[in-house]
């Protein structure tokens, strides 16, 4: 082990704040102000949230608060980046120097101590009193809703229900309506048996758990007339990442006239078929008697007797969609139930020519979903 | 410095030295020395790395076109839920408090191992085994676990065997913690060298305790959790179903009350690598000492009543929601302390821009920059939007790469020298930093836009969302870019390991100049680390004062370290007095 002199530390002492630290307060203040100024009055539609794309009262709401935080939060960045960045280069160790030398033993500062304690404190304290504030406003809403609508999650499709409309539309074909300038509830929940999922609308800035057993609600104002994409944003198993729908939002005109068409249209209808009531195991006995002798419940699309298979025909990925190029929802499968098939793969005949009741049909669409 | 005038606890002592194993299995597989185990969490933690960092590669190849054709579905979901249960549990816990907390902190407080060795080696066995049980799940029809690392019932259930080898390593894993937590304690209340008080014990030290106070109370509830969840996965006991009066939502609550602490097993680490690198480099003593000591302390407290924050729609009510907020906006003033009186540490030094320096200076801006987006998604209107997108992976991935994976880096290259005796390459150091920084900025920075405008998370393809927003394919492209720069870096952190155990400088036993007493025993420290055991008189970090500490077996010691000239970057030094 070799042996080294000592070598009493030499200490290199700093006029002031450093060199230069007031030039570069004041620059990193410029460009502070430069980027506040920045997030709240150019068009960053790329980067953030913006006016030019919330469509709900809440949007409004809750791109205040994001910006709030945004201002504060750019300026910790730019002054802690700023100053890590300057004291690394102003305290830098100089070629040449000796070995021995070392910083000012500065160990401690009470008063800068309680500074940064107690200012960060008061912040905070205010973005909570101003997050509370907004909270309330969108957890309980002084305005009642003058319509309530009830969304449904299943693996992998949105069902939308309508006060006063039977049955209920299905994503991906059917899409949901909202009408702009009215508060509306959302209800949320989960097919029974189903897994959790979340219904997000980007542009509202706002989402909630569909939880199978219990109902979650969104109140929300839609302000802005318009398509929108509605995503789930809860992982819910394979098909997570297709499992969108849309949102149109009307204006209250356009909604009341499509509101009125869609019950119309579903009372001309006839009595609709109510898939909920679907009794899996009926569906089984059902599936044996009426379809089993053209289709194979037990292998996938290519393990044909006449008709294809139907092990996967909700998830099969060489398959996406039905016979018909419809998507695998029950309503659709309902629909080539109810019509039959004709097509490039052959023929199968319609619910009268197989003898189909309402509750045979209902009972099969549960069957055939609970393949897998 | 007047020795009376500090008090100098007895030492207790069981005071002989064993013999080192002579053994290969011994010494080098089944041992029981704090120093070799701290290798092999290393060993294995770095081949996990780069296991669950290729399978984040491949999930961004697939999502280079918004299709995503390049793997099925199922595949896709798999990758996603490897990557992130591997990357914490196999990875980041391994290599920061199994290798780093196993390598220094006997040696900073004068101890010869930890207080339960054999403890500690399995501790150590239990990972490769929970990796095993993990990874043969690949083997099965059913594939690997595909339900998220967070593993949330029913879609948990629904997935077949995956979910249930995911439970088995997991709880393996927590066996592993919760004795790694116990045996940390342990030592540190019962072995510190004499006159290492509480208010002199490293820093480093200080993060291991709270990160051991949590290792121990938190990873029950997890093992609870996750043995909850396998009892509902293979004997169908309805616990989360509700059609049968379970609630798929006790699990998130007891899920997160353990994996929220558990993001402060690794960053807790993380600072006390900082809060040793920073004052090393920089020439200077820490600033702000007890109160960076508390701040862990109170870190490791308030993290055990946030939990819920990462539930807001989820469906509790709207009443729990405050309080968790206001809540985990409290964590923000201890975090801060931190960065300030880093930053204070920083003024007035005299700074070497070594590698280590570098990844802790990085630090500061990634791991601040992610702290704040963590505030956003604190804000429970504004995680209304956030929640489940983008920019929450972003979020966490700055906490976690720009926060625990730099900090272990600086870490890694601190302390290699003391571990093998051999210097790491600066100017590969370099580099891997380079690479790392600028890969971390250029893969996760555009996360957080992509996710304010709607591109939800843990998505195989995003045609829908790319139709809405179609500048997020340009985006996504650029992120699948940066991220292998991540990957070039790993492996130039592993050439560099090669080339230097081959042909690295030697070290000498404090290559950095540092003051803890660890860098007081020759490099790689002897089996009993420290033949006598050191007296200590003060903190250990102000370097205008001689060292500290009494009794050291190199009796030629200088009292006043300073770097040796083979440890810098060329022509940054002069000879003492020049």
């Amino acid at each position: 082990m070799s042996q080294v002199a000592p070598s009493a530390p030499q200490v290199v002492p700093v006029k002031g704040l450093g060199p230069g630290f007031g030039a570069v307060t004041v620059v990193l203040t410029i460009v502070n102000i430069a980027m506040t100024l920045a997030v709240l009055y150019l068009p960053l539609d790329f980067l953030l949230p913006s006016e030019s794309n919330a469509a709900s009262d809440s949007a409004l709401a809750v791109d205040g608060l994001f910006k709030f935080m945004t201002v504060f939060g750019v300026a910790i960045t730019i002054y802690v980046t700023g100053y890590v960045a300057y004291f690394a280069w102003v305290f830098r160790r100089r070629a040449g120097e000796p070995i021995n030398t070392v910083g000012v033993p500065i160990h401690d500062s009470t008063k800068l101590e309680i500074w940064w304690t107690v200012l960060p404190t008061l912040l905070l304290v205010v973005l909570m009193v101003y997050t509370i504030v907004v909270w309330k406003q969108l957890q309980f809403p002084n305005t009642a809703a003058s319509l309530t609508t009830e969304v449904v999650a299943h693996q992998f499709y949105f069902e939308f229900r309508y006060p006063g409309l039977q049955g209920s539309i299905y994503s991906p074909k059917g899409e949901m309506h909202l009408p702009a300038g009215r508060p509306v509830k959302i209800l949320v929940t989960a097919g029974e048996g189903d897994v959790i999922h979340q219904f997000w609308v980007p542009e509202f800035r706002q989402k909630i758990a569909a939880v199978p057993g219990m109902v979650t609600e969104l109140n929300i104002t839609p302000i802005r007339t318009g398509r929108y994409d509605i995503a789930c944003s809860e992982y819910c198993g394979k098909n997570h990442s297709i499992m969108q729908a849309k949102l149109v939002v009307d204006s209250p005109a356009d909604f009341d006239k499509w509101l009125a068409a869609a019950r119309v249209a579903a009372a001309k209808a006839g009595p609709t078929i109510d898939l909920a009531t679907g009794d899996a195991g009926a569906g089984k006995t059902a599936f044996t008697q009426k379809c089993a002798a053209c289709h194979n419940a037990a292998g996938g699309f290519d393990a044909k007797i006449v008709g294809p298979g139907l092990l996967h025909i909700i998830d099969d990925p060489a398959h996406p969609k039905l016979v018909d190029g419809s998507a695998p929802t029950p309503e659709d499968i309902e629909n080539i139930l109810v019509k039959g098939y004709t097509g490039p793969i052959g023929a199968m005949p319609n619910r009268q020519a197989n003898g189909l009741t309402d509750g045979d049909i209902a009972n099969l669409v549960a069957y055939l979903v609970s393949l897998k | 410095m007047d020795v009376a005038a500090h008090p100098v606890e007895q030492h207790e002592a069981h005071d002989h030295i064993h013999p080192a194993p002579t053994g290969f299995i011994q010494k080098y597989v089944f041992s029981i020395d704090h120093k070799v185990i701290a290798i092999q969490y290393f060993v294995t933690g770095l081949l996990f790395m780069l296991i669950a960092g290729s399978f984040a590669e491949l999930m961004r190849i697939q999502l280079w076109n918004p299709k995503g054709t390049f793997m099925d579905y199922h595949t896709f979901n798999q990758m996603f839920t490897m990557h992130g249960t591997v990357m914490v549990w196999l990875v980041l816990i391994p290599l920061v408090t199994g290798s780093l907390g196993n390598l220094v902190m006997p040696l900073q407080i004068g101890a010869r191992d930890v207080a339960f060795p054999w403890l500690n080696m399995l501790s150590f066995w239990l990972i490769p085994v929970s990796g095993l049980i993990l990874f043969s799940a690949f083997l099965l029809p059913d594939g690997a676990p595909a339900a998220g690392w967070t593993e949330y019932p029913p879609i948990s259930i629904q997935q077949g065997t995956g979910g249930i080898f995911y439970c088995l390593a997991i709880i393996v894993v927590g066996i592993s913690s919760t004795l790694t937590g116990l045996n940390f304690l342990v030592t540190i209340f019962k072995m510190r060298a004499p006159g290492m008080t509480w208010t002199r014990m490293p820093l480093f030290t200080w993060a291991t305790f709270a990160t051991a106070l949590i290792n121990l109370f938190a990873t029950v509830a997890l093992s609870a959790a996750l043995l909850a969840l396998l009892f509902a996965q293979a004997f169908n006991v309805p616990f989360f179903d509700p059609a049968r009066g379970g609630s798929p939502i006790l699990y998130q609550h007891m899920f997160w009350f353990y994996s929220h602490p558990a993001v402060y097993i690794f960053i807790l680490p993380a600072f006390g690598v900082i809060s040793e690198v920073l004052p090393t480099f920089a020439r200077k003593t820490i600033f702000g000492y007890k109160m960076i000591a508390f701040s862990s302390l109170a870190i490791a407290i308030l993290g055990f009543a946030v939990w819920a924050h990462h539930m807001f729609p989820s469906g509790i009510a709207p009443w729990l929601q405050i309080p968790f907020m206001i809540l985990t906006y409290l964590i923000g003033i201890p975090t801060g302390i931190k960065i300030f009186s880093w930053m204070a540490t920083l003024w007035g030094g005299r700074i070497q821009f070594t590698t280590p320096m570098m990844y802790a200076l990085a630090f500061l801006g990634t791991f601040s920059f992610g702290g704040i987006t963590g505030v956003y998604l604190a804000c429970v209107p504004v995680d209304f939007h956030e929640h489940g997108s983008y920019f929450v992976v972003a979020h966490f991935h700055y906490v976690v790469g720009g926060g625990a994976v730099a900090a272990f880096f600086a870490g890694f290259y601190y302390w290699f020298p003391k571990a093998t005796g051999r210097m790491l390459s600066e100017k590969m150091g370099h580099l891997s930093f380079w690479l790392f920084m600028i890969g971390l900025t250029g893969t996760f920075m555009p996360m957080h836009w992509l996710g304010l405008e709607g591109m939800p998370r843990r998505y195989a393809s995003y045609e829908v969302f790319a139709k809405a927003f179609p500048d997020a394919v340009f985006w996504n492209r650029f992120e699948s870019l940066s991220s292998s720069l991540m990957v070039l870096s790993v492996l130039l952190v592993a050439i560099n390991i090669i080339v230097s155990l081959r042909s690295g400088r030697r070290a000498g036993n404090n290559p950095w100049g540092a003051r803890t007493l660890e860098w007081m025993i020759s490099s790689p420290a002897p089996y009993y680390n420290f033949k006598k055991i050191p007296i200590v008189l003060d903190k250990p970090y102000d370097f205008t004062q001689p060292l500290p500490y009494r009794n050291l077996d190199d009796e030629h010691q200088d009292p006043y370290p300073v770097p040796s000239e083979a440890a810098l970057p060329r022509g940054a030094t002069a000879a003492v007095g020049a």
